[in-house]
């Protein structure tokens, strides 16, 4: 189908394409792998599209002070193929791998799939292991918000209007951590049924560090601290790992569709976190 | 889609009963809900402007009550219907009184198709229990608002 008539602008500068969006009533275009579909549908129909692919400083990845900063408009397969990432960060890599198919990562943009915030997008899940950091621009303001904060809800996010995503910042992972993103997959829309980023360090034969990212299971993607606080300070034997994986749905309110009832999808939840934990205590040195 | 849950509001079951049967407190709750009259008796016409990230859908529907024992249940039927689709349901709430709160039981059955089912039936769920939170913490925030004594 054909989408209602819409203006569009593809500034070159983050100046212009912020002062575009001051209004409140232009829509970004940051990919376009979920938008356009929704227009061409009817059922988005925004008045204004400001494309930002034309925005230089939007497209880039660097490390800086202990951490790496990600352009939000940095599409899925740069983020997969770079070797920053791969070496310093490889589980957002590794969560970028996982999504949709070879076209979607093409165009696809990490800023434009957390601002869109699906409920079972790959990128939360690692994003939540790693503590990500997100960094919003606005004509008037800018300010920095964790991960945690920006996802509000389903397809909902802390962002004002007039606001961008800018870019995203990851830490740098500790020499001899582990880290892993495990993923049930819809083959048809290529979102995730449940999908589980684990990231680990040991010291002295046990588990000193453990974060546990959850997405597809509920209204957003969660830190699954309940995992965490049972699997630290152990050895991480496959008993230890199924007794921390099995907290993984507790207290979780499920979704359902479709494709996986709620139960199934916190019995996915279970065994998929137990393999991220799996492969990344094999990883960790 | 069957939909059900339950939600806890801060205050008394007959509070709580007497609100949820007030069209302006329901029209001042249901997100995006910027008109609602009523057309018979416990029987009211709506329109709704949803806006769920870049979708947003104009419904036009109806309300009705049945089945009314107050202050303890009460049957509501729906159906509305917009460009990007349907939808058609009907449920029953149990007001369960909680010391000084009141505990909401909601039980029922959402029929919705149309493109909006097609292409989001993946979001379906999820975002029925989103708009059945806001109805409820928008309630409460007005229950709150109304009890506080006024100035001076």
């Amino acid at each position: 189908m054909i989408p209602q008539n819409f203006e569009y602008s593809a500034p070159n500068n983050l100046k212009e394409a912020l002062a575009l969006l001051a209004g409140g009533n232009a829509k970004v275009l940051a990919g376009g792998m979920s938008l356009i579909p929704l227009m061409k549908l009817r059922l988005a129909a925004p008045e204004h599209l400001v494309d930002l692919s034309r925005v230089p400083d939007l497209k880039s990845i660097r490390e800086d002070a202990g951490t790496i900063r990600i352009g939000a408009m940095t599409t899925h397969w740069e983020v997969e193929a770079s070797p920053l990432l791969r070496s310093k960060c490889p589980l957002l890599a590794e969560a970028a791998s996982n999504i949709g198919d070879v076209q979607v990562r093409n165009m696809g943009t990490i800023g434009g799939s957390i601002a869109h915030a699906d409920p079972a997008a790959d990128y939360p899940a690692a994003l939540l292991a790693l503590e990500a950091q997100v960094r919003i621009s606005s004509a008037k303001r800018e300010r920095t918000l964790g991960i945690a904060e920006f996802l509000v809800e389903a397809l909902t996010t802390a962002l004002e209007p007039g606001e961008i995503v800018r870019e995203i910042i990851v830490p740098i992972e500790a020499s001899g951590a582990g880290v892993s993103y495990q993923k049930m997959v819809q083959p048809a829309s290529g979102f995730a049924i449940v999908g589980a980023a684990a990231r680990l360090r040991k010291s002295g034969g046990k588990v000193s560090f453990v974060h546990v990212g959850i997405t597809g299971l509920a209204g957003k993607a969660f830190r699954a601290t309940r995992v965490e606080k049972l699997l630290a300070g152990t050895a991480g034997s496959t008993a230890e790992v199924q007794k921390a994986a099995a907290v993984a749905a507790d207290g979780v309110d499920a979704n359902t569709d479709l494709h996986a009832s709620a139960a199934y999808r916190r019995q996915m939840a279970k065994v998929y976190t137990a393999r991220a934990l799996t492969q990344a205590l094999a990883r960790a040195s | 889609m069957k939909i059900s849950g339950s939600y806890t509001l801060p205050f008394a079951r007959e509070r709580a009963y007497q609100m949820l049967q007030d069209p302006e407190v329901l029209a001042k709750c249901m997100p995006g809900t910027d008109h609602l009259a009523k057309i018979g008796p416990d029987e009211y016409e709506m329109k709704m402007k949803m806006v769920i990230s870049a979708v947003q859908g104009l419904f036009a529907g109806k309300i009705r009550v049945t089945g009314q024992k107050p202050p303890e249940q009460f049957r509501l039927v729906v159906e509305g219907s917009g460009k990007v689709g349907f939808l058609k349901g009907e449920g029953v709430l149990r007001l369960m009184p909680a010391d000084a709160s009141t505990e909401v039981h909601y039980d029922g059955d959402v029929q919705v198709g149309g493109v909006i089912a097609g292409v989001g039936q993946r979001l379906l769920d999820t975002t029925a229990k989103m708009v059945i939170r806001k109805f409820f913490e928008k309630l409460t925030e007005l229950a709150g608002q109304a009890s506080q004594p006024a100035a001076g």
